[in-house]
């Protein structure tokens, strides 16, 4: 094989080979994978390199634990009745304020995501406690599913941990340091019109049926039932508070923890069953990352990966922000943490001369797209089990204007970097800050009419349908 | 995932499929676990002792991480240089260039300290999903001599699991798996996680040895910014611009990079302002190592030559020139052994303390004869006389 | 932590061979047994 062009063929057929046996065959996406990393392997002159496959599941090791931890966990808490408590209570509490409690909700969901760093972990715990809200107030199961992926997936890119970026970061030396502000102003806003953007219309049609609501075990376990989701607080909020002095317990152990507190909390569970059905739920997504391991593996052995990376980032200016919008994405469908890695450092590099820290955050959330891209899709799949969706994709179908936004006001925020390079790092920063906490209290004063103007239309047509 | 109803599976089938996972896991196992074991490395004339990374900080005593440290000492007293190969296990000549001084070089004033595997666990296991050889080999006159193809991290095994942020000594934060980087982890500390030992250990050994120079030898993908480069603490700055001086009048490219100030925690940095060392790291260019490299082979390791790096450099996408020839192991040697060579001139240009070493194989040397021809034979030198 | 994490994924490997059993469409099976071997590997230490 020593024309370049010679090595496209395994990767071309790597990709048909797993078409035809996900559509054509209906087989499992991890069976597929397998299949198709053996054929690709085989048609390069490798024969079939067990060592290759099986190393390559080792890639999604803690990837693994923590979506099998946060699974059993989010089902813990739902069984434990946790989940619609804090639903219930969200709702009667904001009766009045719908819009605001939809921006509050979105920024609560996507909490868990800015500690952890996984979209995962946000869509399955802060996505968890407010999905059965957003349906009450009136949103489908879909567009709450599409509600909580984005807000996972902005969670993880929004500061304080964006591991992307620590990823990118450490593919060219470029420390941690200084990106709390311009991964703020890139999420934070598009947080907010997402969720106006996928929530305002269903919420401004519906009055809230008192009937519908979850019920709450408030006054039968007390406090006591929160107890989990405290624990979980604390445990994250320890740990990255003071790295230094408490040991790091990661999340897999941290969920594990709050899952066995769980049982004790509420309604009665058998936690064995419900721990089995969980890893059930699970075990597709498990089986797709270990078979994207294998695939990844033999990509990287016969130089498909190579082919692939060197074609995307040789392009030309233009076609290069087509190629990252594009690209980032689709490679992220095997994990946005591979797409920054594999992509993102070559684009950085190919980029040099503009503000780094600029173009890392705009580039670690083109990535985060990835974790809408079938067939993985980590935050479209964990979204619609937490809203009891089977077919994933009726959620990513809400989420791609969102997605498109996304991308394309990353793609913005990478061609205006000169402009954000001397806005947020310009040297006076008391006037900085007044300018952003000026927006933000418009902003603030923006969704505080939005509330009445929701609830004057949800009286008008109450009173047209009376 | 469509779901199907019926279907073949039964208990007997679950049982079919563990024996073949089983079977899977056995062969695959076999291959992971011969990455343990320690090709010989043949101590020359040169060296008087081996001692343990060890003696420096007990801690790491039975530990995987336990490494050979190679003292070659002069007749005369003098200064000592540390080079340092192996720090990440997936940068070849950075390690085979430290077992080519252990095997060639001799000392007559001073002392020279080589330690060839810095990170001894990143030599048991390869990266997932990178695809790559576990093994490669140089021809030698007497025949082929193997070498394992590392990682650039401590084996997870040895330290498990990666927290999701690496908070170094220094007080710098990282990605996670950062955690096992070696050359993230200094000054390091004796309570901290493996790899923050080892890097206790070596800076121990720094100033319990009294090392005047220390040279820390990597290699980089082709299309990362610092390569064919040394990098050097402010304190050695003025070394390396003259040694990069002296090679570029001896026709080899290469440039100075001083060590930035607020990355904490690699050796540059670390070992310049923890002790009294003249710090300094070189950088050569290793295209198995790019993400823009094509099949991932033994072959591309040694030989350092890949179609893709060829038009990669032709788009103006590199740092390095490239062409069909590629940048093949001897060559990478052959300017780390140069340039440590030169550094050490430099030093003793500067200081009474000299540290005089004879036998390092010049660069045009190595690549005129190859780099086999200064490795001892695949089973030993007694067996190639 | 080691030993912890190791005890965390052994309880997986036993939920997932759980799971396996209870399985009833032998290509998902088969997506199951996949998954125990990155999970085996490492709660025995061996990569």
């Amino acid at each position: 094989m020593s024309s370049p062009y010679a090595e496209m063929v395994p990767i071309l057929l790597m990709i048909a080979t797993f078409a035809a046996m996900t559509f054509a065959f209906k087989l499992p996406v991890s069976v597929s994978l397998v299949g198709a990393a053996i054929l690709g392997a085989l048609v390069a002159g490798q024969g079939v390199p067990l060592r290759h496959l099986v190393e390559g599941t080792l890639g999604y090791m803690d990837t693994l634990l923590i979506i099998a931890t946060a699974m059993v966990f989010m089902r813990m808490i739902q069984a434990s009745g946790l989940l619609d408590t804090i639903a219930h209570h969200l709702i009667t509490g904001f009766e009045s304020r719908p819009a605001s409690l939809l921006v509050l909700m979105m920024l609560f969901a996507m909490s868990a995501g800015m500690i952890t760093g996984s979209s995962t972990a946000a869509v399955l715990t802060t996505g968890a406690i407010v999905a059965p809200a957003f349906i009450a107030l009136g949103i489908s199961k879909n567009k709450t599913g599409a509600i909580i992926a984005m807000a996972g997936i902005l969670g993880m890119i929004a500061p304080p941990v964006n591991i992307p970026v620590m990823i990118i970061g450490g593919g060219v030396d470029m420390p941690y340091i200084g990106f709390a502000l311009p991964l703020l102003v890139l999420t934070l806003p598009l947080a907010v019109a997402i969720v106006l953007l996928l929530g305002l219309k269903s919420i401004r049609a519906t009055t809230i049926d008192r009937s519908l609501l979850p019920p709450t075990y408030h006054r039968q376990y007390g406090w006591k039932l929160y107890l989990p989701l405290v624990i979980l607080v604390v445990l994250i909020v320890l740990e990255r508070a003071l790295p230094s002095i408490v040991p790091s317990f990661g999340m897999p152990l941290v969920f594990m923890v709050c899952a066995l507190v769980a049982p004790f909390t509420g309604r009665r569970m058998n936690p064995l069953v419900v721990a089995r059905d969980a890893i059930r739920a699970a075990l597709p997504v498990m089986g797709i990352l270990a078979g994207v391991g294998m695939f990844l593996q033999i990509m990287a052995l016969t130089g498909g990966r190579g082919f692939i990376v060197s074609l995307l980032v040789g392009l030309p200016l233009g076609l290069l922000y087509l190629s990252i919008g594009l690209s980032m994405p689709l490679f992220g469908a095997v994990s946005a943490y591979g797409s920054a890695s594999i992509l993102g450092v070559p684009f950085v590099l190919a980029l040099l001369g503009t503000n780094e820290i600029i173009v890392a955050s705009a580039l670690s959330l083109v990535a985060a797209m990835g974790d809408l891209m079938p067939p993985t899709a980590l935050a479209g799949l964990f979204a619609a089990k937490v809203v009891d969706q089977p077919n994933y994709t009726r959620v990513l179908k809400h989420c791609l204007i969102p997605a498109l936004l996304t991308v394309g006001v990353s793609l913005g925020y990478i061609a205006t970097a000169d402009f954000w390079d001397r806005f947020l790092f310009w040297d006076n920063r008391l006037a900085l800050y007044g300018i952003l906490l000026a927006i933000t209290a418009a902003v603030a004063v923006v969704i505080l009419i939005l509330d009445r103007w929701v609830i004057r239309h949800r009286v008008a047509t109450g009173e047209a349908q009376s | 995932m469509i779901e199907r109803e019926g279907g073949y599976g039964r208990g007997w089938t679950a049982v079919v499929l563990l024996l073949m996972t089983g079977a899977v896991l056995l062969t695959a196992s076999h291959s992971f676990l011969a990455m343990r074991v320690d090709p010989p490395i043949y101590p020359g004339p040169g060296v008087t002792h081996v001692v343990a990374l060890s003696d420096y900080f007990e801690g790491l005593i039975g530990t995987p991480a336990d490494t050979a440290v190679y003292i070659l000492e002069g007749s005369e007293p003098g200064g000592t240089a540390l080079v340092l190969g192996g720090t990440h296990a997936n940068e070849p000549a950075s390690s085979l260039t430290a077992i080519t001084l252990i095997e060639n070089a001799q000392v007559t004033r001073g002392r020279l300290i080589v330690i060839p595997r810095a990170n001894h666990s990143a030599f048991t296991c390869t990266e997932p999903q990178e695809g790559y050889p576990q093994t490669y080999t140089i021809e030698t006159p007497a025949g082929p001599r193997e070498f394992r193809y590392g990682s650039r991290g401590t084996n997870p095994i040895d330290q498990w699991p990666d927290p999701v942020i690496y908070v170094n000594a220094a007080g710098q934060s990282l990605a996670g798996s950062e955690v096992r980087n070696l050359n993230r982890s200094y000054p390091g500390s004796p309570s901290g996680n493996l790899t923050e030992q080892v890097a206790y250990a070596i800076v121990k050994l720094i100033r319990q040895e009294d090392i005047d120079i220390s040279i820390d030898l990597h290699e980089a993908s082709p299309e990362y910014p610092v390569i064919n480069a040394i990098v050097a603490h402010e304190d050695a700055l003025n070394i390396a611009a003259e040694a990069a001086m002296f090679l570029e009048f001896e026709g080899m490219q290469i440039g100075v990079e001083r060590s930035p100030a607020n990355l904490r925690g690699l050796s540059h940095r670390e070992w310049g302002d923890a002790t009294d060392t003249l710090a300094l790291l070189v950088e050569a260019p290793n295209p198995a190592q790019g993400r823009l490299r094509g099949q991932t082979t033994a072959k591309l390791i040694v030989e350092g030559i890949d179609p893709y790096y060829v038009r990669a450099a032709q788009r103006g996408l590199l740092y390095v020139p490239f062409s069909a020839e590629g940048h093949p192991i001897d060559e990478r040697v052959g300017r780390h052994l140069q340039t440590v060579a030169t550094l050490l001139d430099v030093y003793n240009s500067y200081t009474n303390d000299d540290i005089v070493v004879a036998g390092i194989p010049t660069l045009s040397a190595v690549l005129e004869q190859g780099l086999g021809a200064f490795l001892a034979p695949p089973s030993g030198p007694e067996s190639g006389l | 932590m080691t030993i912890i994490y190791q005890v965390i994924t052994a309880s997986v490997i036993l939920l997932v061979g759980w799971n396996l059993f209870r399985e009833k469409r032998l290509v998902e099976q088969m997506a199951t047994a996949l998954v125990l071997i990155p999970l085996i590997l490492r709660v025995l230490m061996i990569k």
